[in-house]
């Protein structure tokens, strides 16, 4: 049974690789081997939006960094623990830039039978309204299930190591890991937020003022005060909707992507005439 | 006069209700509007999916529900629409009002930015 970490900070033994280090201990409590990926160790370069994974199957064109060993990794691995700090309101930027070059994934999604877990480090409160946007996109186009998160204030580099609690919560999650990896059950065991779906707390106001969405899993929903509290409700139908269920997925490639060929091959002399000025213009 | 013409182009998934002929049909009285409705249906269950290739078809060919509407007023057109979006959503593609006339495509992109998410 593996457990690999994802490692989303540059620092070096910094409270984010200490968690994680922490968690890997926990997972190896319940029979489990770990191993850590410090992601900034290794090149992951831009997606260059050339379309390749998307209209011919499986083929990316960026073949002179280590994506896709990083993500033969997460396929050999039973389980990930995925680690980043928030220096920003969100995640670190090479998380991003890995996000951006999963859409070779795309065929997973909801598929892999995995678990996840998502630790957070960050400095002040009220300062990371977007962490688990970011780590639910990921964890989902790589088609693993997130079965908790945690966001852990702690500041200076390896303070964390002061904070019991979030040592103690650090190895539990890592032993669930592995327990969940052991008993196959991939029930979400973290605080319930708002979205059914990802759990995140963030709603989306569409601009009819009416209706509301996880901008996450796009699955819409209605706003309303319940005895002085906010209810958000999603209608349980709605559910289906979630970008990130196989069926949604597959929907998004067969009909919102694979059909823009068509469109682009028979705009192309209208964009051909209409683009050359930019061409010409500060050429690169 | 200046005639307003849409097709509204909905792929698997993308209306978030059954669009059903009798509905549209009350929309069209409602707002006094022409409306008419067509189904392409080509996909096929495998693996516990319906699925289709799509890569090489034409736009039109493939599987799809779309709605035309057509008029000549610009407010019951525009609010015909709203309405239609309001109960299935927009469309959901660069390429969903395809066949539409410019004075038509403007209103329909238009309350898109209001009634399709962003």
């Amino acid at each position: 049974m593996k457990v690999l970490a994802l490692n989303g900070s540059f620092r070096k033994n910094g409270n984010t690789e200490i968690l994680l280090k922490q968690a890997l201990m926990g997972a190896e409590s319940e029979g489990a081997q770990g191993e850590i990926l410090r992601l900034t160790d290794y090149q992951i370069g831009p997606c260059r939006g050339c379309g390749l994974c998307l209209f011919r199957e499986n083929v990316c064109q960026v073949k002179d960094d280590d994506v896709s060993f990083i993500f033969s990794k997460v396929n050999e691995c039973d389980g990930v623990i995925l680690g980043s700090p928030c220096y920003f309101l969100e995640l670190t930027a090479v998380i991003k830039q890995l996000i951006d070059r999963c859409w070779i994934l795309g065929h997973q999604i909801g598929k892999i039978k995995k678990p996840a877990t998502v630790i957070v480090p960050y400095a002040t409160r009220g300062w990371i309204p977007y962490i688990f946007v970011q780590s639910n996109i990921l964890l989902n186009v790589m088609g693993l299930t997130k079965i908790n998160e945690a966001a852990i204030c702690t500041q200076g580099i390896s303070e964390v190591v002061l904070d019991q609690e979030a040592m103690d919560l650090a190895y539990r999650m890592g032993k669930e890991i592995a327990v969940a990896i052991g008993g196959k059950d991939l029930t979400y065991q973290g605080e319930e937020g708002v979205c059914p779906s990802c759990h995140d707390w963030l709603v989306r106001i569409l601009k009819d003022r009416e209706t509301i969405e996880c901008p996450t899993c796009g699955v819409r929903g209605k706003l309303s005060m319940v005895g002085g509290k906010i209810r958000v409700k999603f209608e349980e139908k709605a559910w289906g909707d979630n970008r990130f269920r196989p069926e949604v997925s597959y929907n998004h490639y067969t009909y919102h992507i694979a059909p823009s060929k068509d469109y682009f091959l028979r705009t192309k002399e209208e964009r051909k005439s209409k683009s050359q000025k930019y061409r010409e213009y500060l050429p690169g | 006069m200046t005639e307003y013409f849409v097709k509204l182009r909905y792929y698997p998934g993308d209306a978030l209700e059954e669009i059903k002929e009798r509905d549209l049909r009350s929309l069209a009285r409602r707002y006094g509007i022409q409306i008419s409705y067509e189904k392409t249906e080509n996909r096929q269950m495998k693996e516990g999916l319906l699925m289709e290739s799509t890569l090489d078809k034409r736009i039109e060919d493939i599987t799809q529900e779309v709605i035309t509407v057509s008029g000549d007023r610009e407010g019951k057109f525009s609010d015909c629409i709203r309405a239609l979006y309001k109960k299935y959503r927009c469309p959901r593609t660069a390429y969903s009002l395809l066949g539409s006339n410019e004075a038509g495509e403007k209103i329909a992109k238009g309350l898109m930015n209001i009634y399709g998410g962003w």
